[in-house]
């Protein structure tokens, strides 16, 4: 297969740490962390969450997922310059969630458990919000490449890279691809029930860390073949280079623990990409701050790239926002490269001597071609992105 | 007073390993079968972590007990002995 | 892109030759109004080894993936990278439910984790790979009637770059109370049990019911076992010998269909065996690389015909080499799945 160039050409990112790039790289910058207590629904959970203020769309017609999933595409698309449509484009839509593709509306259940009947206002709601399929209305694209990846935490990475292969393989000109997630009772006291999230704000690869936050957002890059973008008078800088993915066939939650998974993605991405792990800058990493994914997601990243690897964690300014965490980092990941600057990972204080290895403690600069966003899923799945600048 | 906490705890390592069967879905283990000593993780009844936290539940629910800190757990989960004294402590308070 | 092997778990038990029996018996009325997978069929001590903890939906998909992969002959030592892409509609709703059936009785604090480890739609995929020992890429995705053509676009998408070289391509979805009481809201139930494909209502009947379909594909040609399959768009669309049509009362009115009875297009239906799923399609492509590997024909089992549709006969005079699986969905937009004899 000839290769072809993929260009990043738009981004869009909303969640705690902001409601638009700029905001987001001024809180990256200042190291503001916006975690706090769940206002968004009932809980009897007392651990902080990274909520999204001031969303627009907001309808309660659609699942709250949808209206991120609207404000970061329409960024994306703005900044890719295609305010006024695709024209004659083939377009393609790839999506990661994890709470929209489920039923998991309380209000509704209890209704129907208490009397056997209920409204059927939430399930329209839920079957007007699959991700791909209600962006495609909203944007008025008719498109047979419309898919909704359910990978769990690596899902935003995931539907990238469907984006990716469809691209290189000429069924479309053009990818919206990212995630989204809203917060949501469901997951929140799931992962409590896991004893995987911490009663402070979540500390990524420190030696304190004591789980994960939940957040909510959206993140979408437009992924489109340089030709086509040229065409359109755009000078892309930035490049989707390499996507592996790789399952451990270990356990249900658990990661494998010899992270041989992570290892065979970050392998396939870099060979995809035809560059050695000496190319890269730095490493957006999945970085949950739970016992196990960090230790063994770092002992990978030294292993294959060096104990001086230049790595971060933004899931301390974002929370782990799951289907849309893939997505939001994906964007991080490119803006790193475009300003030439990463942030202190949030949350970091001391080194963790099981893991050998600490992110960047301050903001640093970044000099480099390449850099890389991984994803560590629920259910044993690893995937890794490999973008690039010119 | 010590025939009665033996007794106390004979009723309560019954009980224990009937709900570890059930609520584990150990398909294939017959609760009288199991050992009072025997280790649940790693070898033995070969639990793992998802057991783990789904005991905290099962303490919960059957016997009123919250674990709070489960970084005791290697301690307290050790073997169907060490739990049953766990709960059988707890329960007094 | 090639089917190299086949799994199938339905209302009627498990595996290909289950599936023939079934259609040869043809229909069998429901057990209240629903067609559910029988609790027994679900066992497999040695299949199913580690999956003591997992849920209905999860044993349903490992089994069809698993039989899938044993029914092929690819090599023993390529299995270890073989990739998977399970597409379901709605995930495993009912361990959804059950969640939130313990978040309203337990509280906040007292959730299973268990439950809601199983309540995640890639958790069957995860299952899957560690029942088989399979390292390669691993994907769930969810597009309701879309949700089958999306994965085997992937697929040949994942191939055609040599991501890998053998892909366990499946559905599954389950039924259960919430999801039949949603049903019995949204759609019409058949009251006398029958799925009538061949009748374009603008309100036609369903009868809800749940099951999983795999498919090990492969562009390796010798490993062929039944006949090529895809799912991309074509620009000069050539007849069919046979449109097997996913008719089955989930997607609102089925006037569409008309068009394949205006044109005369040889058809037929199986919804009324298998029952009505968003994810019909695999088990239409399923039934479809049967008749071509057998070379013989299942007839539909519901023939109600207001429209003279022109119904395959048993023993049709012109040989079948090419059969279009097509579901015309909510928005009425069509959608097409090619299975074609080798050589066709």
């Amino acid at each position: 297969m000839p290769a072809t160039d993929i260009a990043i050409t738009g981004l869009g990112a909303i969640s705690a740490c902001g409601n638009n790039l700029q905001e987001t790289l001024q809180n990256f910058s200042n190291g503001k962390r916006n975690g706090g207590p769940v206002t968004l629904f009932q809980s009897n959970l007392d651990y902080p969450v990274f909520q999204v203020n001031n969303l627009p769309h907001c309808t309660s017609k659609i699942m709250r997922s949808l209206s991120l999933t609207f404000a970061a595409a329409n960024q994306a698309i703005c900044n890719a310059g295609l305010e006024e449509g695709f024209g004659n484009l083939r377009v393609g839509i790839c999506l990661g969630t994890t709470v929209a593709s489920q039923l998991n509306d309380t209000d509704f259940y209890r209704q129907y458990r208490e009397s056997g009947h209920a409204p059927m206002g939430s399930v329209d709601r839920y079957l007007n919000s699959n991700l791909a399929q209600a962006l495609s209305k909203f944007l008025n694209i008719q498109t047979h490449l419309c898919t909704t990846i359910v990978n769990a935490c690596s899902s935003g990475t995931d539907a990238i890279g469907v984006g990716l292969s469809w691209l290189r393989n000429d069924y479309c000109d053009l990818v919206i691809a990212g995630g989204a997630d809203e917060l949501n009772r469901v997951p929140l006291d799931g992962f409590g029930s896991l004893s995987v999230v911490s009663k402070s704000l979540c500390a990524p690869f420190d030696r304190n860390r004591a789980g994960l936050n939940l957040g909510e957002g959206s993140g979408i890059i437009i992924l489109e073949k340089k030709s086509v973008s040229l065409k359109r008078g755009r000078n892309p800088e930035l490049f989707l280079k390499g996507y592996g993915l790789a399952a451990d066939a270990y356990h249900l939650t658990a990661p494998r623990p010899d992270g041989s998974g992570l290892e065979q993605a970050l392998i396939q991405a870099l060979n995809e990409a035809r560059i050695g792990p000496g190319d890269i800058s730095f490493i957006n990493a999945h970085g949950t701050a739970t016992k196990d994914n960090d230790l063994v997601e770092a002992r990978v990243l030294a292993r294959v790239f060096g104990p001086k690897v230049k790595f971060l964690s933004t899931k301390g300014f974002t929370g782990h926002t799951l289907g849309a965490a893939g997505g939001l980092e994906a964007v991080f990941t490119c803006l790193g490269l475009c300003n030439g600057w990463i942030p202190a990972s949030p949350g970091f204080k001391d080194l963790d001597p099981e893991i050998g290895i600490a992110p960047v403690d301050q903001k640093t600069q970044i000099s480099g071609k390449y850099a890389v966003s991984t994803s560590l899923a629920f259910g044993g799945n690893n995937s890794a992105l490999i973008i690039a600048k010119n | 007073m010590a025939e009665n906490k033996e007794q106390e705890l004979k009723a309560i390592r019954k009980k224990l390993k009937e709900q570890l069967v059930s609520h584990l879905a150990l398909e294939d283990v017959d609760p009288e079968k199991i050992k009072d000593d025997e280790i649940l993780f790693g070898e033995g009844l070969g639990l793992d972590s998802l057991d783990a936290v789904e005991i905290v539940v099962l303490l919960q629910r059957n016997f009123g007990i919250e674990v709070k800190d489960m970084s005791q757990g290697r301690k307290i989960f050790y073997s169907i002995d060490t739990l049953a004294n766990y709960i059988y402590e707890n329960q007094k308070k | 892109m090639y089917i190299a092997g086949m799994g199938v778990v339905f209302n009627r038990g498990r595996g290909l030759a289950s599936l023939e029996n079934a259609l040869i018996q043809g229909w069998v009325k429901p057990n209240e109004f629903a067609y559910r997978v029988p609790q027994e069929t679900l066992t497999d001590k040695q299949v199913l080894k580690e999956a003591r903890r997992a849920d209905s939906f999860t044993k349903m998909a490992t089994l069809a993936a698993y039989d899938a992969l044993a029914d092929s002959n690819i090599p023993q030592e390529t299995r270890a990278k073989v990739g998977i892409i399970l597409a379901t509609a709605f995930g495993p709703q009912v361990t959804t439910f059950n969640f939130l059936d313990d978040i309203l009785t337990y509280g906040d604090a007292g959730v299973s984790p268990t439950i809601f480890s199983h309540s995640v739609h890639n958790a069957a995929a995860s299952y899957i790979a560690l029942n088989l020992q399979t390292r390669g890429p691993t994907l769930t995705m969810t597009q309701f009637a879309d949700s089958f053509r999306q994965a085997v676009i992937l697929a040949e998408s994942w191939l055609s770059e040599k991501r890998c070289e053998y892909i366990l391509v499946g559905t599954a979805d389950q039924t259960g109370k919430v999801m039949e009481y949603i049903c019995s809201q949204k759609l019409k139930i058949a009251p006398d049990g029958l799925i009538k494909p061949f009748n374009c209502a603008k309100e036609p009947e369903a009868i809800p019911a749940e099951g999983s379909a795999f498919f090990l594909m492969t562009n390796h040609e010798n490993y062929n076992q039944y006949c090529s399959i895809s799912a991309l768009p074509v620009d000069n669309r050539e007849k069919a010998d046979l449109y097997i049509l996913d008719s089955d009362g989930m997607c609102g009115s089925e006037e569409g269909y008309l068009r394949i009875a205006n044109s005369h297009s040889p058809v037929a239906a199986y919804a009324p065996i298998l029952g009505s799923m968003l994810t019909l399609s695999s088990f239409s492509c399923a039934i479809g690389a049967l008749m071509l590997k057998n070379g013989k024909l299942y007839p539909s089992p519901v023939r109600d015909n207001p429209h003279q549709m022109n119904i395959l006969e048993a023993n049709p005079t012109l040989p079948i080499h090419k059969i279009d699986c097509l579901r015309y969905n909510c928005n009425q937009e069509e959608q097409l799945i090619r299975l074609r004899k080798e050589g066709a």
